[in-house]
């Protein structure tokens, strides 16, 4: 009995010891347990949180990991606490605003040296040409899922977004609850910008999303949407290509539609507030993503497109998780395809109106 | 005694810094325009103005309003018999009923919630608006049985037994004696009841599938959707106003019934 005690004993110890020894084999540089405050979208990293635990492991360090539901949010939270975040992970025009605002520092390009593997879509893009203060960490565009078994897919492709004027579809559309995606499907289908800042073209969108409250009388929600249209519960909705991608590889009967009127191209990217706590340690972390590994970790996870050419590749091409699945790649080149630009003065404005078009009778 | 009184400062400290500054802050905001600069303020009535002006914000202020009086009114309803039935019977059994109907109240609402919504999903033809007043109703109901079988159990049987002397029948005794002496109890179970159902939105927002706005959702939405501080500060004491004005009605009622 002692013996097996023993045993047992010298078991437990070995185990202990070894963990501690493996990693501190891995450790790459010693940050004596910093913490890195990261800031992310939820449910915006691969599923056991592997990419931060590598992290955590090559450099000692802690990471205080948060998530936000929209930019508005992380913007509030910005302005209204003095968390000093060490990384976000805002949208484009998002970013805009903070670099317009001085709110971010420049990266550390000697730390950050893997961004020729940055596939052609998300290079030199507008808000931040050179990536002097962002690197892209995800992106998507915005599209209509449907139940091919209740919506001919000839139809919906036909229609585009005017399908959500369509009074088929009446009780059985979920509508994301996002004013400046509604804004941009009412815009597009009209014909205008989606940075539109013409007053006259916003009431012609607002009439037009009034005409849509009242015509199909749609579920207002987030992502809700994602397990609602996998589970069959509704016939339609607006959703990011990354949850269709997600929807579609949970229920086959779902497709993903990519509207030809033209829809809005989003990349999600990695910044450094200006008051961040741990510059280097930051600036370490947006390298670590942006690896291979991670990033493939990442966008397999999430279902949307990886900013790394060759994840892409990979994952969308013979044998990948999303082989063939048209939501996961987002289009690229198309003309009619925008990237939000900031819209300070409208910003209110649109919720406001917004707010109203839900609300209304 | 003087000890005593000691001891009540910490709790005075977290009022007043959890409680009466945000208000003072609510206060301040929704008396102001223009959110982020503090340094020049600019006292406005604007956003009161643009509230009450616009008739959608007035629906949605009606609709909130509505759905907790419904609420409340089904509460009673359905509370005051059951509350009337616990208190008949034995003490014992009296005190596992309660028992039985507190123990609801001990799990988390938002759980509760998800698993109504799950158990409502199977329901396709029922209206959203019902599936709303079955959550909220739900939710509510032990308050208004506990207050109101507090109320009818603390009552004197010896007053039912001089209303039979006196030659009134079960259903006399009950509209002449009970009802009116339980009267407390139900407008402190009104008061548990229809305040926070004024303002609760995660119900109709989970259960009512996103075709609700109410007043709550308004408040979330301009403080972190819209960032319009200022605005949301004006609903968010305009709710409080109709609060306050709901309890000083209801404590007015007691009294009234008191005296009688």
């Amino acid at each position: 009995m002692k013996k097996i005690l023993s045993a047992l004993m010298a078991l437990v110890l070995v185990s202990l010891v070894f963990p501690v020894l493996a990693g501190a084999e891995d450790v790459v540089e010693d940050f004596h347990g910093a913490v890195l405050n990261v800031f992310n979208w939820g449910s915006y990293i691969d599923e056991d949180e592997q990419v931060l635990e590598s992290f955590k492991k090559k450099y000692n360090c802690e990471i205080n990991y948060k998530n936000y539901d929209s930019n508005e949010t992380l913007y509030t939270k910005l302005l209204g606490g003095d968390d000093p975040w060490d990384i976000l992970v805002p949208s484009d025009y998002m970013i805009e605003r903070l670099i317009k605002e001085k709110r971010l520092q420049p990266l550390d390009k000697s730390i950050i040296d893997n961004l020729d593997n940055l596939a052609e879509p998300v290079r030199n893009l507008a808000f931040d040409p050179d990536n002097t203060y962002s690197v892209p960490y995800l992106w998507q565009s915005v599209g209509i899922v449907y139940d091919t078994t209740k919506l001919d897919p000839a139809l919906v492709e036909e229609k585009g977004w005017e399908i959500f004027l369509d009074p088929s579809i009446k009780g059985h559309a979920y509508m994301y609850d996002s004013a400046r995606d509604a804004f941009m499907i009412a815009l597009k289908s009209l014909g205008y910008s989606a940075n539109s800042e013409n007053l006259e073209e916003i009431d012609a969108a607002n009439e037009w999303l009034l005409n849509m409250h009242r015509t199909i009388d749609p579920s207002y929600v987030t992502d809700e949407m994602i397990d609602g249209m996998a589970e069959g519960l509704k016939w339609i909705s607006l959703g990011y290509s990354g949850d269709i991608a997600y929807i579609i590889s949970e229920n086959e009967d779902m497709a993903f539609c990519a509207p030809w009127q033209g829809t809005n191209i989003a990349v999600d990217a990695m910044v450094i507030p200006a008051n961040a706590g741990n510059p280097r340690l930051a600036n370490l972390f947006i390298r670590h993503v942006t690896e291979y590994e991670s990033s493939l970790l990442i966008s397999d996870y999430t279902g949307y497109a990886s900013p790394n050419a060759q994840v892409l590749e990979e994952l969308y091409g013979p044998g990948g998780t999303y082989e063939g699945n048209s939501a996961y790649m987002p289009r690229a080149g198309y003309a009619a395809d925008e990237i939000y630009v900031d819209l300070p003065d409208l910003a209110g404005e649109l919720n406001h109106r917004w707010t109203k078009v839900m609300a209304a009778q | 005694m003087k000890s005593f009184v000691r001891m009540s400062y910490p709790y005075i400290l977290w009022i007043g810094i959890f409680v009466v500054a945000p208000m003072i802050m609510i206060l301040l905001y929704a008396f102001t325009r223009g959110g982020n600069s503090t340094l020049t303020i600019h006292f406005t009535l604007e956003n009161f103005g643009r509230f009450f002006s616009d008739p959608d914000f007035m629906r949605v202020l009606w609709t909130s309003l509505r759905i907790a009086f419904i609420t409340t009114v089904v509460c009673i309803l359905i509370g005051y018999p059951a509350a009337l039935f616990i208190a008949n019977l034995p003490e014992r059994r009296q005190t596992l009923m309660i028992l039985l109907i507190t123990l609801p109240m001990w799990i988390n609402m938002l759980l509760k919630t998800y698993a109504w919504r799950g158990i409502l999903l199977n329901f396709d033809d029922m209206s959203s608006e019902i599936k709303v007043f079955i959550g909220m109703v739900y939710d509510f109901l032990p308050y208004m049985i506990i207050q109101i079988h507090t109320a009818i159990a603390k009552l004197d049987r010896e007053l039912l037994t001089a209303s039979y002397d006196l030659g009134a029948d079960k259903w006399k005794s009950f509209l002449k004696v009970t009802l009116p002496l339980s009267i407390p109890g139900i407008i402190s179970g009104v008061t548990l009841v229809f305040l926070p159902a004024v303002s609760s939105f995660v119900i109709p927002k989970l259960l009512g599938g996103g075709n609700y706005v109410l007043i709550g959702t308004l408040i979330e939405n301009y403080f972190l959707v819209a960032g319009d501080w200022n605005f949301g500060s004006a609903i968010s004491l305009i709710m409080a106003l109709i609060i306050i004005a709901a309890m000083y009605f209801t404590r007015k009622i007691d009294r009234a019934a008191e005296e009688e």
